[in-house]
């Protein structure tokens, strides 16, 4: 029979002390529907103000609490107790980002991968009277790389990112799609050249991993799998052009 | 507790004279002088006790707090008029609570098919209805005049709205609205906004200073000079200097036990002005929301109903006829989350106390076309999947409509001080804000605040002594000296759990005086416990202990507002329901709520509602 109390080994971090990483077991008497936050968040009540975590809207839109629970990339506030009761759950922080405190963060460099896709619209001119005409199609193309949360998750299981840490990233190329495929954004060939390298749509190794573990289902993948076929007809079309050039129509 | 006759302070007042009027309640503060102001980072005197190093002291033109819509949209204007501007937050902009606002943002844009073309004038219509006639009727125009430019504006910088057939921003039906004005990007509409802003302050390199709190406002000469910040990983006390600072901090939600609010909504800004003397307007005006998901509290749009979704309780029966026979779910909040109530009250709920939100009928592609989210939300978290079972919900608190008081340029009484946002009051949303205004509410008056911010700050020749910043901190150390010595009784997180529960049972959706009595004691209880409470960890860097402990103070001064107001108000009014007084009257209570906070205990004063063109009427839907 299951027990009402959930067992967790989390893995501490202090750089002030010696040593600065440890393990710690805590347990914790479970509520009805209660999720992994919820059971951290009782912990930092009663037992321990010093554990240290992220957390802010508790329902899986805000990406503040991803964290590896048994070894898999979650969010904390999605991922319900009741999974974890079998045996001893191992919470930890993150991979691939440096730890600062217990189960938070460095997302420093996540963060600067974004600001170098220039992450913003650059609108076509248009009247400041009325919006962009678009088709729903269009924003359902759109809309499914828009849903990201920036939570980290896809970084922190990405082996191009393990091996490099200046690879833009699942979560930064799907954006770069994302503002590609805009009908409202003038950069077309621009944010092509902006992820045209090896640190860009080059370096990913298509384990699809971050589509697996998003918890909002993007599939960055499929973003860089189709920027690596425009690029590449790109490439193909002004190789035509200047091969044409050559030879001018004798029309 | 004395508090000032209401008839002598219902004077007919414009809100700059208002704004003036309060001002002089402000005490006058120390003389300044100083030198040019520019961004520096400099070391004034030697901190003493438990701070090491030396009062550290940043400047800016402009400090916004808060990076939620309001925030970010209050920055990026301040930005524009060529200002230094930077933000500050306790968490990252995008972790804000705005994040999770879904069902959409009004606009009398006229895009979907309707018989007559909407107006803004419907809008502000509806909206002064819905706010059951206590909104400022100036504000509200302003807000419905130009929500179609914010609204555009936010297309033309990324947002992804969805379309109608001709490509136009779709609008849904929403509660309390004569025509389908809330425009929806599906239904994750503040992802959506919030996620265009941050990208528009990374466009304009606007500096976010993430994960530092502001512990307290600085005040000097009887105006703002700056806030006393926490950088909450370093562990360092830092003042920061500014010509203008605009609070947009959010709301107070998590004050309630039951609350679809993130768990950082705990109103810490609007205690920040409370604290410097600023009183808080109609802090007993909270909104319950219908339709929270039974369990956690999730939200489940008020889009789920617009789009078609029925209410249902235990007897299948679609109740909502005998509460907005016309409106039917469709009803303003106030009204559907009090009929809610009132069926799991009278037993017609489900066991657990909850009823259905039923969306079978609406198919599966509607459902995963137009509430993706809320498929998704339901699904996660409460195992249950409205294509094929009703979602079970229940009313829980959602907005709050009371905060500091603002004029449509968003200046508070106290000068230098701004508020825009769910924060502010000013007031737009009255009684009971309408869905889709409060998204729509941080796009106008976060940009008329940061625009009129900027000018101030241009004006502003003045700098304030450093003495005022050293005085601050000598007291905030004082302060901390005395929470860190004391032995420590009692866990603050009890203290913080015994307001919530207190706050949902007994000032909640019904309200009457004998329960809103045992609050008013109980507050004075916990207030008294609370200062007998200690901290394990002595130290501020990642001391979670300690910010809970800080913005416990704030909730329960907070509280205590909420119940006076809601004691005082002798009537009933949008989501103020009193149970022993169930009519409006508009004869005695056509009039706003100020608390302000003194030595005593809250004292409440009142001022007069604004009306231009919309007579206060009976309210039926």
């Amino acid at each position: 029979m299951k027990s009402n109390l959930l067992t967790l080994k989390i893995n501490r971090f202090n750089e002030e002390k010696d040593p600065p990483q440890w393990i710690e077991t805590f347990q914790v008497e479970i509520r009805r529907g209660m999720n992994v936050l919820e059971a951290l968040l009782s912990i930092q009540d009663e037992q321990d103000g010093t554990l240290a975590f992220r957390y802010s809207c508790r329902g899986a839109v805000c990406g503040s609490c991803a964290m590896r629970v048994n070894g898999k990339d979650v969010l904390a506030c999605r991922t319900h107790v009741e999974d974890l009761l079998e045996k001893t759950a191992l919470i930890e922080p993150l991979r691939l980002f440096p730890v600062i405190r217990d189960l938070i963060v460095d997302m420093s460099t996540f963060f600067n991968h974004y600001r170098k896709i220039e992450p913003y619209l650059k609108g076509k001119p248009v009247s400041s009277q009325v919006e962009y005409l678009m088709e729903e199609e269009n924003r359902k193309e759109i809309d499914v790389y828009v849903n990201c949360i920036l939570c980290g998750i896809c970084f922190g299981t990405c082996p191009a990112f393990e091996k490099n840490s200046e690879f833009l990233g699942p979560a930064m190329l799907a954006k770069a799609y994302r503002f590609f495929v805009d009908p409202r954004d003038r950069r077309n060939e621009e944010i092509l050249e902006a992820v045209n390298r090896q640190q860009g749509v080059w370096g990913c190794k298509t384990v699809f991993n971050c589509v697996k573990v998003c918890p909002k289902q993007v599939p960055p993948t499929h973003a860089i799998a189709k920027m690596r076929g425009k690029i590449l007809r790109y490439k193909v079309a002004h190789l035509f052009s200047q091969f044409s050039s050559l030879f001018p129509s004798s029309s | 507790m004395k508090r000032l006759h209401r008839q002598e302070a219902r004077l007919p007042i414009a809100i700059n004279d208002r704004i003036l009027k309060l001002r002089s309640l402000i005490p006058p503060g120390r003389d300044s002088a100083g030198s040019t102001l520019h961004h520096y980072y400099n070391t004034v005197s030697k901190g003493g006790g438990i701070f090491r190093g030396d009062m550290e002291l940043l400047a800016h033109d402009i400090l916004i707090i808060g990076g939620g819509l309001a925030g970010l949209r209050a920055a990026i204007e301040a930005k524009k008029s060529g200002r230094d501007v930077a933000i500050l937050s306790k968490v990252h902009p995008l972790r804000s609570h705005s994040v999770a606002a879904q069902g959409g943002i009004n606009a009398a844009l006229g895009n979907a098919p309707t018989p007559t073309k909407d107006t803004w004038e419907n809008h502000a219509f509806d909206t002064i209805k819905g706010s059951d006639y206590l909104a400022d009727q100036d504000a509200v125009e302003i807000m419905c005049r130009e929500a179609m430019e914010r609204v555009i504006e936010m297309e033309h910088w990324g947002t992804l709205f969805s379309r109608t057939e001709d490509g136009k921003i779709a609008q849904r039906p929403f509660g309390g609205a004569g025509f389908p004005r809330a425009c929806y990007a599906a239904d994750r509409t503040g992802h959506n906004l919030l996620h265009t802003l941050y990208e528009q302050v990374i466009g304009l390199q606007i500096p976010v200073y993430e994960e530092w709190y502001a512990l307290s406002l600085v005040v000097g000469d009887g105006r703002c000079a700056g806030v006393l910040g926490l950088d909450f990983f370093e562990g360092r006390i830092i003042l920061i200097r500014a010509k203008a600072v605009v609070l947009a901090t959010g709301g107070y939600g998590r004050i309630y036990l039951r609350s679809t609010n993130a768990v950082i909504n705990t109103g810490s800004g609007c205690f920040l002005a409370y604290q410097a003397g600023v009183p808080l307007e109609d802090m007993e005006f909270v909104q319950f929301h219908p339709t929270s998901l039974f369990g956690t509290n999730i939200l489940i749009t008020e889009g789920a109903r617009g789009e078609g979704g029925y209410l249902i309780n235990a007897n299948g029966e679609r109740f909502m006829e005998r509460y907005a026979p016309h409106l039917m779910e469709l009803g303003p909040r106030d009204i559907v989350a009090r009929g809610t109530q009132t069926e799991i009250d009278q037993g017609r709920g489900f066991e657990g106390g909850y009823v259905h939100l039923d969306l079978r009928h609406l198919g599966r592609e509607k459902i995963m076309d137009r509430l993706p989210g809320i498929r998704q939300i339901a699904t996660d978290f409460a195992g249950v999947d409205p294509i094929s079972q009703p979602i079970p919900i229940q009313p829980a608190q959602h907005y709050s409509m009371g905060g500091i008081p603002t004029n449509a340029d968003g200046e508070t009484p106290l000068p230098g001080v701004f508020a825009a946002g769910e924060c502010a009051c000013v007031s737009v949303h009255g009684a009971n804000r309408l869905g889709g205004n409060s998204l729509l509410e941080t796009l106008v008056f976060g940009e008329r605040a940061g625009r009129k911010a900027a000018e101030q700050a241009g004006k502003e020749k003045k700098i304030p002594d450093k003495t005022i910043f050293q005085e601050r901190l000598r007291v905030f150390q004082a302060g901390l000296e005395e929470i860190f010595g004391r032995k420590g009784e009692e866990p603050s997180f009890l203290i913080r759990d015994e307001i919530k529960t207190l706050m949902t049972s007994q000032a909640g959706i019904f309200r009457g005086e004998s329960a809103l009595l045992g609050a008013r004691d109980k507050i004075q209880e916990l207030k008294k416990r609370f200062l007998k409470t200690g901290l394990k960890q002595k130290s501020l860097a990642f001391n979670s202990e300690f910010i809970q402990y800080w913005e416990l103070e704030g909730m329960l001064h907070l509280a205590e507002a909420i119940v006076e107001g809601a004691l005082a108000r002798k009537e009933s009014r949008g989501s103020h329901f009193r149970v022993d007084y169930p009519t409006r009257d508009d004869k005695h209570w056509l009039c706003h709520t100020l608390a302000f906070k003194t030595a005593e205990g809250v004292k409440l004063d009142y001022k007069k509602v604004s009306i231009t063109s919309y007579p206060p009427k009976e309210r039926s839907y």
